[in-house]
């Protein structure tokens, strides 16, 4: 065990992870209870187009990320219109996707590091990379010890919540704000399509079991660490990309929660 | 002095469109207030505007304080990871700062209030719907608040939390508390001090005896059918599939 992680980039690869489940662990369970996964999957397809350019312009790749991500949410504000608004969502990610794809082809000629920006990788990453995880990793547990009531409450009963004299407009933001730095913050590791493997597998998981809030947050944190360290253990052992094997081991993990529950 | 008072009240979601008009009202201490009305008529609409939440509003409204909601246990999420205790405890979010453990004391209390203690570590989304109600209602008392706006509370619960709820109702009249009660159970409005009858706009306010069969007819329109006696109505739900 302590041979595969002799390597610098394998030991950077196991402080992303063990980051990751930090962040997993805070906002995982929120994620799941305020039915913001098809949000969480949303930033981080949109800001594949950002990723690709990121390299050609010289410029950070989670700041290029927030910048799409940024467009992404402004396009689907003018654009959603009431009971419209998945369609626009919908209609933007296959945008934000094709226009990826095409300056990573035709206008950068990026060629394989598409898979890198869709799929992640998690044995190349920087110094940057572990102190931007570690930074989102504790504005999300700040975030959540202070904010903790409030977003319980207005999940828990959205129309009685203001008669409560919770705060809700700003706690709100908050929140959206800090899946989308955790989402921004992933990228790298998992890429643009497998952000949902570490912020929304693993607290659905636990989420199926959890009697409690606390033990949704704790669990979703430790489940999200196991599967990483086991799919990047997997990945070394037979030679595969670390990202899809973290898919493959949390959905196997949550199909085989789900069946076992029933 | 009114613990509750609207007067020409008016408002809806979107501009230009009252929801509910011509509403004006007020509610003594100790009063139980029966908001009777059609679906849709108004009655939720109303408790919107009272507690400062409908998008356009016109009119005055004064409270003596702010006043507790306590919505239909089908709008409340069943799968959430929460006990009774939990949800009793929601009242006391407002007055406990972030750094401060809650305490339990109120909540349990509130829990015995409404007959629910032996359940206050059960799950939530585990309990019969009168049940939740119920824990529903003792979140409100954890508020503490003069004034309890009540979405149907009595619409489709069993018969326990049905006598138990009524009971906390005179209880809560005798602390001098004004409640306002949405509910379609004219039988059981007569029983209140007074009603108030919505259909977008106010119909009538006052004692009981003020719900005549023409007053019934005007509130529920087609979806009342009055007896022969001339003093029996009965509401008719509609089932939209």
């Amino acid at each position: 065990m302590t041979e595969v992680f002799s390597a610098p980039y394998m030991q950077r690869a196991l402080v992303e992870i063990l980051l990751l489940a930090v962040l997993a662990g805070a906002l995982g369970g929120w994620i799941v209870l305020r039915r913001l996964a098809f949000f969480t999957h949303s930033v981080g397809t949109a800001a594949f187009p950002g990723l690709v350019v990121a390299g050609p312009w010289g410029i950070a790749p989670q700041l290029a990320a927030l910048g799409a991500a940024l467009g992404f949410a402004g396009a689907r504000e003018r654009l959603a219109r009431g009971d419209d608004e998945d369609a626009a969502t919908g209609i933007l990610l296959v945008g934000a996707l094709a226009l990826g794809a095409l300056l990573a082809s035709d206008v950068y000629e990026s060629g394989a590091g598409v898979d890198r920006l869709l799929f992640g990788t998690l044995i190349g990453l920087s110094d940057r990379d572990l102190l931007l995880t570690a930074i989102a990793a504790v504005a999300a547990l700040a975030a959540g010890a202070a904010l903790r009531r409030a977003w319980l409450a207005r999940a828990f009963d959205p129309d009685g919540v203001r008669a409560l004299g919770v705060p809700v407009a700003w706690p709100e933001r908050i929140l959206l704000g800090a899946v989308a730095a955790a989402v921004i913050v992933a990228l790298a590791a998992v890429g643009a399509l497998l952000v949902s493997v570490v912020l929304v597998v693993p607290a659905a998981t636990v989420r199926l079991v959890a009697p409690d809030l606390r033990t949704l947050q704790l669990g979703t944190g430790v489940l999200a660490a196991v599967e990483g360290v086991g799919a990047l253990l997997l990945a070394y052992s037979v030679n595969v990309s670390p990202g899809p094997a973290m898919a493959v081991v949390s959905g196997a993990v949550f199909a085989l929660v789900a069946a076992v529950r029933r | 002095m009114s613990l509750v008072r609207a007067e020409a009240l008016a408002g809806g979601y979107r501009p230009g469109v009252d929801a509910i008009s011509e509403v004006a009202f007020a509610a003594e201490p100790g009063e139980v207030v029966a908001v009777l009305g059609p679906n849709g008529g108004g009655k939720s609409t109303l408790f919107r505007a009272l507690l400062g939440e409908l998008p356009h509003r016109r009119g005055t409204v004064e409270l003596a304080g702010r006043p507790a909601y306590v919505p239909q246990t089908e709008r409340a999420r069943l799968d959430f990871p929460v006990s009774a205790l939990d949800v009793a405890l929601m009242g006391a979010y407002a007055r406990t700062p972030f750094y401060r453990r809650l305490d339990r004391g109120p909540g349990l209390e509130a829990l015995e209030r409404v007959g629910l203690r032996d359940l206050a570590g059960e799950r939530f989304g585990e309990l019969s719907g009168g049940q939740r109600q119920r824990v529903l209602i003792a979140r409100a008392l954890v508020q503490d608040a003069p004034v309890l706006l009540l979405d149907e509370p009595l619409s489709g619960v069993d018969a326990p939390s049905a006598a138990s709820i009524e009971n906390l109702f005179e209880a809560l009249r005798g602390e001098g508390r004004t409640l306002l009660v949405a509910t379609h159970d004219v039988r059981q409005a007569r029983a209140w001090q007074k009603v108030l009858c919505l259909n977008a706009r106010q119909v009538a306010f006052g004692a009981p005896a003020c719900l005549s069969p023409e007053v019934l007819q005007a509130t529920y329109g087609g979806e009342l059918v009055v007896l022969p006696d001339g003093r029996t109505a009965v509401a008719v739900e509609h089932h939209e599939h």
